[in-house]
């Protein structure tokens, strides 16, 4: 059996594998098919994984994988770009899947264990069809298998909050979905449902105005899914909400198709399109960057925060790509190469980190019972084999070395650097504010994650529940430490990958020069990670062998009074500098008098309350949106009047402004 | 200009210090200091020539703590003797107790010194915290310094002044001559 | 052999270390018309801590005893890869100026957890005004080596130095990024006006909030970390605006001393003016530090964009 074929083998079973979980799930009620169906998806995905990397040892542009002639006739079938894309869908569900056995018994009184574990895999499956599919008709498809079957899976615990949320998503995605299906549309130029091949023939012939016109239609629909600022309303509600192991799905994943979508249109489909098209994905994902990192600072919620974070990691894979989009209408190849391997890396790493501290964030909520930072603290304490997973992850999150997120934005910078002195003065200008708004969120970020880590996990516990908090499963932190160690590896290992996701090595550049290769030359993880182990396991030594005192457990110094986990630092307090400095973005307090005595108005009770939760701005935006909807809604149901003769002339005069346009 | 007129001062400035022997010389009688146990402690600590000094109020009129204050400025500069005060009992070698110890200080008194680490000197300053003073047998005060947390050595004085208390930590220290 | 070049480097700055932070208190209290502590007493309280016994809080987890060592070892290898005494580059390219701020970004996460770890209410105001410090420090940090790496076309720091001082009169802009490096390297190291290093009160407290729980080897650690970062980037602007004499790769016995006394002179001088800087000027109030911040930012962003106007 030839290398091909056991990859198109692997990615069969894979699939079937994914298919039977949904069926076993649905089908079995007690808890054995839960853990079969569960063990099921672990597996096959995981040979899907293993399949999907063999692909990228295999020395082949496109593995065709089979031809389907049913209901849109294409062929299915791996490129680099699409195997990348499933590598990362196969592999974090199948972690997600070994996470979920453990975790969705013990919440069975919350789930409809049956219908969760069905769509699960239903979601599951329509993520790792997307990339394989390359026709507009089975893209759409799965895509909205994938919307659809998410949508439900955002409401699995049935609460009023949980309902609202899932339907602002839907309308959302749906909303995205029509853009999406509307830009094919202009771009096929007629074509129903034409082939990918089809569609990038007809987009090299249209005019430059439909290019850009369904380029903007494509990023909206892309972009919203991607949770990209302006729209990114339903982001920070929808996946806190649902299930941890499902919000880990589409917050590390889920997003990730998005991504997928967008860079299979902008770099196979799309003629190459003029620099206003990569200054708005640059000007959105900065935007995004900078506005998901604050609302990561500054929330109370714990996955709340990790949605937040979503939001500013694909606002900067957004800005990568925007930046190479541009580099590339300018003909700065070396940027173009760089900006766009370092996207794909970051994505790759985001997959991984934001998984993990979802899944981490499931198990702190599964053992505290409580959403909320300030009623968590003391985990450190409690569950400390948990927590040494957590800290990796959250570092890994905040970009630091050694792990993979910070060679992937190193590199970005590099690049920008590197390009600095090139191209005219609108470039320059352009790479000087992404770079300076780059290193802001990066910064902010560190912020958002230690926030994260140490308000959780440290100091005393705040609540009763975080107090009885026991260590999870093994069961719960085996994934976990797999991911961490994942992360490590990404960064240990990074210029080894970045060389595999090198666009040249991908298969979108046509060129091979080792731009990339020798971008990553310059900094070897590998030795400054040894190094700094080496000093690590030095000084520990030096230090043990030249204290000669001994060691007292006492109380915590407490300046002569008791003190209690009320007096903590808590995340509100925490944030409070950054809220601080950046009021005019987070528009943060209001105070609310109330008199006292109803007679005297200058007697009153005054509340403060900080607002962490919403952005203000864009709700009232979208509030005006709404209105704008609803009034035109309003003027339409005078149409229906339950007159026939109305209709008549109605259904008339459609057919001769039909005529007229037609003509 | 106002810049420069403050570089003068910080350049060619009077230094005010009094010198070194007005307090490593002279009568030291007054100070009474515990045991052998003190001469261990000094020197297991380099003989005190890096001592951070936590002052801890066990219910003091204040006074003792102005005269602490004193410690610290130009005129006594305890800093060149290799002293400092610290942030916290946690980061310190020697705790200078204060005031005969209310009821309501006693706890913090016993925290302090619980918090800091061995070795440790204790001072008790002042003639409240050595005898308990004034207030003595008062049901609001506990009792001197000793009745709550062992005392090592003991600087009488109502309150007693800069010069007493450097006297009296250096003649314990003895370290320089 | 380039090695050893390192470890001789690394061993210097680590000796050198708490001369700088006793340095700078002897010059103050000079300034202040006292007679000041010996510059050599921080040696003294260092090993006098080693031989302390440590008080540790029942509420503390593995993240305190954790985090005074990776302090203490991010300190270190910067004092071990920066060109601080040598410029010839170190292996694997660790000398990356966006590595440098990453490490040191680093360092004060894991000491922003230990502060916060006891679960004091001081701990937690320390970390929260350190990790503040920390995550608006490190873009301006970027952006002004940003600046020299675009000039000398090399983002190692010892390339940058190679460039020599010639490139600082060539490019006049640069003086911003030095500038705005100079402001950084004050919020880096909890100096004036960012904090007081001196404070015993609490709520004007940074750095030192943190480590209130910390006692005996971990205190000494703690504060020999902070020494070791205030003596790397005194001797990292101190190279940057005069780079030389620096050791190659291949050393002479009289070259290494030579060079050895030349950075002695360099912290003491560099010491020098930060006493007189603290001296001269007040604290700011911790919530305007959005002003030097964004200051120091706009400064380096400055620097960046005209040393890119005087580029050819």
């Amino acid at each position: 059996m030839t290398l091909h074929t056991s990859i198109a083998s692997g990615i069969f079973v894979c699939l079937l594998g994914t298919l039977l979980s949904s069926l076993v799930g649905a089908c079995g009620r007690s808890a054995g098919a839960h853990r079969i169906s569960q063990i099921l998806l672990a597996l096959s995905n995981a040979i899907g994984a293993l399949a999907a990397l063999a692909f990228f040892f295999a020395d082949t542009p496109v593995l065709p994988l089979i031809h389907l002639s049913l209901l849109f006739p294409t062929t299915l079938g791996l490129d680099h770009l699409s195997a990348l894309f499933f590598l990362i869908v196969t592999g974090m569900s199948s972690v997600t899947a070994l996470f979920a056995i453990h975790y969705v018994e013990s919440e069975r009184d919350t789930y409809n264990v049956r219908s969760l574990d069905c769509i699960a895999a239903l979601f599951v499956l329509g993520m790792q069809m997307v990339p394989l599919t390359p026709s507009v008709a089975g893209f759409m498809l799965f895509w909205e298998v994938m919307s659809i079957a998410s949508f439900f899976l955002v409401m699995a615990d049935r609460k009023d909050a949980s309902i609202k949320a899932a339907f602002l998503y839907l309308t959302m995605t749906q909303l995205g979905a029509s853009a999406l299906l509307a830009g094919f549309f202009l771009l096929g130029d007629g074509t129903i449902f034409p082939d990918f091949a089809a569609l990038a023939q007809h987009a090299r012939t249209a005019s430059d105005d439909t290019i850009l016109f369904a380029f903007a239609l494509l990023f909206f629909g892309f972009g919203s899914k991607a949770g990209l600022v302006p729209f990114h309303l339903w982001l920070p509600e929808a996946h806190p909400r649902a299930p941890s192991h499902i919000s880990a799905l589409m917050s590390g994943v889920m997003l990730k198709i998005a991504l997928y979508g967008f860079l299979r249109t902008v770099l196979f489909l799309l003629p190459p399109l003029p620099v206003i098209a990569g200054m708005a994905v640059l000007a959105l994902g900065l935007l995004s960057g900078l506005l998901g990192v604050l609302h990561a600072v500054v929330d109370r919620d714990i996955k709340r925060t990790l949605a937040f974070s979503s939001i500013e990691n694909l606002g900067l894979i957004f800005t990568m790509v925007g930046l190479s989009m541009i580099a590339r209408a300018n003909g700065l190849s070396v940027l173009a190469e760089l900006a766009l391997a370092a996207a794909l890396f970051h994505a790759v790493n985001h997959a991984i980190f934001k998984t993990g501290l979802f899944l981490c964030a499931g198990a702190i909520v599964q053992g505290t019972h409580a959403h909320s930072l300030e009623a968590m603290g003391g985990l450190a304490k409690t569950m400390p084999r948990f927590t040494v997973a957590f800290c990796s992850l959250a570092l890994a999150a905040s970009a630091l070395p050694p792990f993979g997120a910070f060679f992937g934005e190193w590199m970005f910078l590099e690049g920008i650097v590197g390009t600095l002195k090139e191209g005219g003065m609108m470039l320059q200008g352009l790479l000087l504010v992404a770079l300076a708004a780059v290193v802001l969120i990066s910064g902010l970020a560190i912020f958002a994650m230690v926030k994260l880590f140490a308000i959780a996990c440290l100091g005393a516990p705040r609540s009763p529940g975080a107090a009885h908090a026991k260590e999870p499963a093994a069961l719960l932190t085996a994934p976990l430490f797999a991911l961490a160690i994942l992360a490590l590896g990404m960064g240990l290992l990074s210029p080894a990958v970045l060389s595999f996701l090198s666009p040249a090595h991908v298969g979108i550049v046509a060129s091979r020069l080792p731009t990339v290769a020798v971008a990553t030359g310059r900094l070897s993880p590998l030795t400054a990670f040894l190094a700094l182990a080496a000093i690590l396991l030095v000084c520990i030594m030096l230090v043990r062998m030249a204290w000669s005192g001994r060691r007292r457990l006492s109380h915590v110094w407490d300046c002569g009074q008791e003190v209690n986990a009320g007096m903590e630092y808590t995340a509100t307090a925490f944030s409070a500098p950054i809220r601080f400095f950046f009021r005019f973005l987070l528009h943060h307090k209001t105070v609310v008098a109330t008199p006292v005595v109803p007679t005297n108005p200058w007697i009153v009770r005054q509340s403060m309350t900080v607002h962490a939760d919403t952005s203000i701005r864009f709700a009232t935006i979208y509030g005006y949106v709404a209105r704008i909807l609803l009034w035109l809604s309003a003027q339409a149901k005078r149409l229906q009047n339950g007159i026939v003769q109305f209709y008549l002339l109605l259904m008339f005069l459609a057919l001769v402004l039909s005529l007229i346009i037609a003509v | 200009m106002y810049l420069l007129s403050l570089w003068r001062r910080l350049f060619f400035g009077i230094r005010v210090t009094m010198p070194r022997p007005v307090f490593t010389r002279g009568h030291t009688e007054h100070c009474e200091i515990v045991g052998a146990e003190i001469r261990e402690i000094v020197r297991r600590l380099y003989g005190g020539r890096a001592l951070q000094i936590r002052a801890v109020d066990g219910g003091s009129t204040n006074a003792e703590e102005s005269e602490l204050t004193m410690l610290g400025n130009a005129y006594y500069d305890i800093e060149r003797f290799g002293m400092s005060f610290a942030a916290s009992p946690r980061h310190a070698d020697m705790l200078l107790v204060t005031g005969p110890v209310t009821r309501n200080l006693e706890q913090a008194v016993r925290s302090s010194y619980e918090s800091a680490p061995q070795p440790c000197i204790v001072v008790a300053v002042g003639d409240g915290a050595c005898t308990g003073g004034i207030w003595k047998d008062s049901y609001a005060v506990v009792g001197p310094v000793e009745s709550v947390i062992p005392v090592h050595v003991k600087i009488p004085g109502d309150p007693p002044t800069p010069t007493d208390i450097l006297r009296g930590i250096l003649h314990a220290l003895r370290t320089r001559p | 052999m380039s090695v050893f070049v390192f470890f001789l480097q690394g061993t210097v700055v680590l000796l050198l270390a708490p001369l700088a932070t006793g340095c700078v208190r002897w010059c103050k209290a000079r300034f202040q018309g006292r007679h000041g502590a010996s510059p050599f007493l921080p040696y003294v309280r260092f090993l006098t801590l080693l031989r302390k016994e440590m008080v540790i809080a029942e509420t503390a987890s593995w993240i305190f005893h954790a985090a005074p060592f990776v302090v203490l070892c991010t300190a270190v290898f910067v004092a071990f890869s920066l060109p601080l005494l040598t410029s010839a580059p170190p292996p694997g390219g660790l000398d990356n100026f966006i590595l440098f701020a990453a490490i040191l970004a680093l360092g004060s996460v894991f000491l922003v957890l230990g502060g916060l770890d006891p679960g004091t209410a001081f701990g937690g105001m320390g970390a929260s005004r350190e990790m503040t410090l920390a995550s608006l420090v490190e873009p301006a940090m970027i952006t002004a080596l940003a600046a020299f790496a675009v000039v000398s076309d090399n983002s190692a720091i010892s390339g940058m130095l190679a460039a020599g001082g010639a490139s600082l009169l060539q490019h006049p802009a640069l003086v911003l990024s030095l500038v705005a490096l100079g402001l950084v390297a004050l919020a880096e190291n909890a100096r004036y006006p960012v904090d007081n290093p001196a404070t015993h009160l609490e709520l004007t407290m940074v750095h030192e909030a943190m480590i209130l729980e910390y006692s005996g080897a971990y205190l000494a650690i703690i504060e020999l970390a902070s020494s070791i970062r205030l003596t790397v980037f005194a001797l990292l602007l101190a190279n940057l605006l005069v780079p030389f004499p620096l050791l190659a790769t291949a050393i002479s016995f009289s070259g290494a001393l030579a060079t050895i006394g030349a950075t002695v002179a360099k912290l003491v001088i560099a010491m020098f003016l930060l006493a007189l800087w603290e001296s001269s000027i007040p604290k700011m109030r911790f919530y305007r530090m959005q002003e030097y911040l964004s200051g120091a930012f706009f400064i380096a962003l400055a620097g960046l964009a005209f040393s890119l106007l005087s580029l050819p």
